[in-house]
């Protein structure tokens, strides 16, 4: 092993000791990319928020949840919002560009809801039966009790964390080719709403003006609505809980934001929304 | 009166006839342009199936463009600085079911066009915790995988470069990732000889076929990582990986490490090179994201001689060295935009031979093995690396890297000429014991990149 000279060591020594503790002070601005199944509740947060503290600038856009952490990751935003956990493969990235684990916050809870047209017979689910449905396995409506009818499919986009959710837990495996993609939750029920044999899925803040289908465990349990009791007891069995991701422990303004987000009063606007409180 | 009944009959009927007529090709239209729809709607569904087709298709890439100042002395066939592109990558990635995966990576690099990554990757549906891969693809280290587009000092250490020369080699690997245990495994099966040269005394690579295996026995490499959640602190990445391999021997002796023995060998006969490594990487959400990155391999190495009826031994004989080397990381983030990285690597290809015994030009005359036998190929070298990366945007890095090289110095008992070697100038000229390997020979490298990924 060699010598290291005294000087050269010294004078490295204070070159990282400096960049080491240089830091960025946390910004004014926030910007909050991502899921759109949080999208309306993230902009009434920042809404309510911007309008006791003045001095903050809020800005909410949506895209999906994929779209949120890779803007996450590429430091195009601070907060991504996202329907489901952050990958592995997403966490590499993050490790790789800032060298953080990143930090996730619980900040509501949803359950994935099971939209149906207002005229379907079919009013009940269970989870088998919708695998089967967006597997492209059962294809007429009456194999599950409906009308002699082709089921028409509506889901989400890939990007969405809502799509990988509902295909980790309920579909176990590919969608059908002929479930037709849309680029929001808020497209996906207007659709439903227009074939009366369409099925979607989506947040259970968007689901106005069509049929819900209730969701069983099994063939033998009972069948239940995704009510905040319901989510609350587990009972529904498409429960989720919805994120915030960030690069660093928040502080400064993001912190104020995220603790308030938190609070009672930021839980509130949670159910008032049409969402689930974390408690 | 009754002529104008008769009209008025005529006109009505008229009328209805032709209201009738309209009616009927209105709903033939109807019906005609029912059916367009449902052929547009019909071609409108196979185009997304197409297209849904296509989606699996991903591709992904990235271009460096360098320019390198180095203050090693010219040799006439490279200048001192020069512009290059270093990589040009095009990664193609199709997933044709949920869980199979092909991924082929060319080489565009001028003067260079290689295959980089040809591998598919199967992974079981029951548990999706097995993963089988089969083709070329990184060999099992942490360095070896990082990608060189997210690598925060311009080329790997030197120690990677050695035992992994081109990263990649053919075979299969076998990886475990279990949902409920933060635990990474890694086995695989290789060749063994991806990217050695093997020279005969004509010095033609005998291990030039890059697709086939230059023997018959394989190696066998394992790595497995651990990541230990440290609360918001961060995480701690850490692990080992081990190297268990042979070359076939293509000469009839082989020394040893540090010269003094010599052993009988055959044609055919495996020499063994076998090393295992311990790795970490701590992640720490402190002032804004830092990371100390750090690995230690060490082992036995191997190098092929060839039969020869000549007596000098060295390049005839088989090699076996004990060797070590570790690199060090510091990462820091400066903010959004810009990251600072320090690396010092250290890299002794022969543990068992010190500096001050190594003779520069070899097969000095003396009686002492080790200095007769010992050439500037076991001379210890240290980096230390310094980089500054800016993030002009999603898809542009700018990077500044400065690599401080040193040698381990060799001692001047032995004469002049044997710690001294010439070197020739660009303009043809030698200088005579130019290079004078009991100080630090210049090394240095300035690097200026600019890397476009997308």
């Amino acid at each position: 092993m060699k010598k290291l000279n005294v000087l050269r060591t010294a004078i490295i020594a204070v070159l990282l000791g400096v960049v080491c503790f240089a830091f960025t002070a946390a910004p004014e601005r926030i910007t909050v990319k991502g899921s759109d199944t949080l999208v309306i509740l993230a902009q009434k947060w920042a809404e309510v928020y911007m309008k006791t503290n003045s001095g903050v600038s809020i800005q909410v856009t949506g895209g999906g949840s994929g779209v949120g952490i890779s803007a996450l990751i590429n430091g195009a935003t601070d907060i991504a919002n996202a329907s489901r956990k952050m990958k592995n493969t997403e966490k590499e990235k993050l490790k790789a560009r800032y060298n953080t684990l990143g930090v996730e916050v619980a900040c509501a809870k949803d359950g994935i809801t099971i939209y149906l047209n207002a005229a379907s017979k079919v009013k009940e689910l269970s989870v088998a039966q919708l695998g089967k449905i967006f597997r492209g396995e059962i294809t007429n409506w009456k194999e599950v009790g409906g009308d002699d009818q082709s089921i028409k499919l509506y889901g989400r986009e890939n990007s969405s964390g809502t799509y990988v959710f509902f295909q980790e837990n309920v579909v176990m495996g590919d969608y059908a080719s002929s479930c037709q993609t849309l680029p929001g939750t808020a497209a996906v029920v207007n659709a439903v709403k227009k074939d009366t044999y369409g099925i979607g899925y989506g947040g259970a803040a968007y689901a106005e003006g069509i049929s819900i289908c209730k969701v069983k465990k099994d063939d033998n349990s009972p069948a239940f609505a995704a009510t905040a009791e319901t989510i609350k007891t587990g009972e529904y069995p498409i429960t989720r809980y919805l994120y915030m991701y960030l690069r660093n422990r928040p502080t400064g303004e993001m912190k104020k934001y995220i603790d308030w987000i938190l609070s009672p009063e930021g839980q509130k606007l949670v159910v008032d929304m049409g969402y689930f409180p974390v408690k | 009166m009754k002529k104008l009944k008769v009209f008025l009959f005529l006109l009505v009927s008229i009328i209805a006839l032709n209201l009738s007529a309209q009616e009927q090709s209105q709903a033939e239209k109807i019906s005609e342009l029912n059916e367009k729809v449902n052929g547009l709607l019909e071609r409108a569904a196979t185009s997304e199936s197409d297209l849904a087709k296509l989606t699996k298709i991903k591709v992904s890439g990235y271009i460096q463009s360098q320019y390198q100042n180095f203050e090693t002395p010219s040799l006439l066939s490279k200048s001192q600085n020069y512009f290059s592109l270093r990589r040009v990558r095009v990664k193609f990635t199709y997933e044709a079911t949920d869980g199979v995966k092909f991924v082929l990576q060319p080489d565009f690099a001028p003067g260079n066009l290689s295959l980089k990554d040809a591998y598919v990757v199967v992974n079981e549906h029951w548990k999706k915790t097995f993963s089988l891969w089969a083709g070329k693809f990184n060999r099992p280290n942490y360095e070896v995988e990082y990608s060189s587009s997210q690598r925060e000092l311009t080329e790997r250490s030197l120690v990677i470069r050695t035992l992994y020369p081109g990263e990649r080699a053919i075979g299969a690997k076998l990886e475990y990732n279990p949902l409920s245990v933060p635990i990474h495994f890694q086995l695989a099966v290789l060749n063994g000889a991806d990217g050695i040269t093997i020279n005969n005394n004509a010095g033609t690579n005998l291990n030039a076929a890059d697709n086939i295996d230059y023997d018959n026995s394989k190696d066998i490499m394992a790595r497995v990582t651990y990541n230990l959640p440290l609360g918001s602190f961060g995480g701690l990445d850490f692990g080992a990986h081990g190297y268990f391999g042979s070359l076939k021997s293509m000469a009839t002796t082989t020394y040893s490490s540090d010269y003094s023995t010599v052993t009988t060998a055959k044609i055919g006969d495996k020499i063994g090179k076998n090393w295992i490594g311990g790795e970490f990487q701590l992640f720490a959400d402190v002032l804004g994201g830092l990371s100390v990155k750090g690995e230690y391999i060490a082992g036995k190495n191997a190098s092929i001689g060839y039969a020869s009826t000549t007596a000098i031994p060295l390049g005839v004989a088989n090699f076996q060295n004990n060797f070590a080397g570790y690199y060090l990381y510091l990462i820091k983030n400066l903010g959004k935009k810009n990251q600072f990285a320090f690396r010092y690597d250290y890299y002794d290809p022969n543990t068992d031979i010190n500096g001050k015994d190594v003779t520069i030009k070899g097969y000095a005359a003396t009686a002492n093995l080790a200095k007769k036998m010992s050439s500037k190929s076991d001379l210890a070298t240290s980096t230390f690396g310094f980089a500054f990366h800016h993030y002009f945007d999603d898809n542009i890095r700018i990077t500044a890297c400065y690599e401080i090289v040193q040698n381990e110095k060799v001692g001047t008992t032995a004469g002049v000429s044997n710690y001294t070697e010439n070197y020739t100038q660009n303009d043809g000229q030698v200088v005579l014991k130019g290079l004078d390997y009991s100080k630090v020979v210049p090394q240095n490298v300035f690097t200026l990149r600019i890397q476009a990924k997308f």
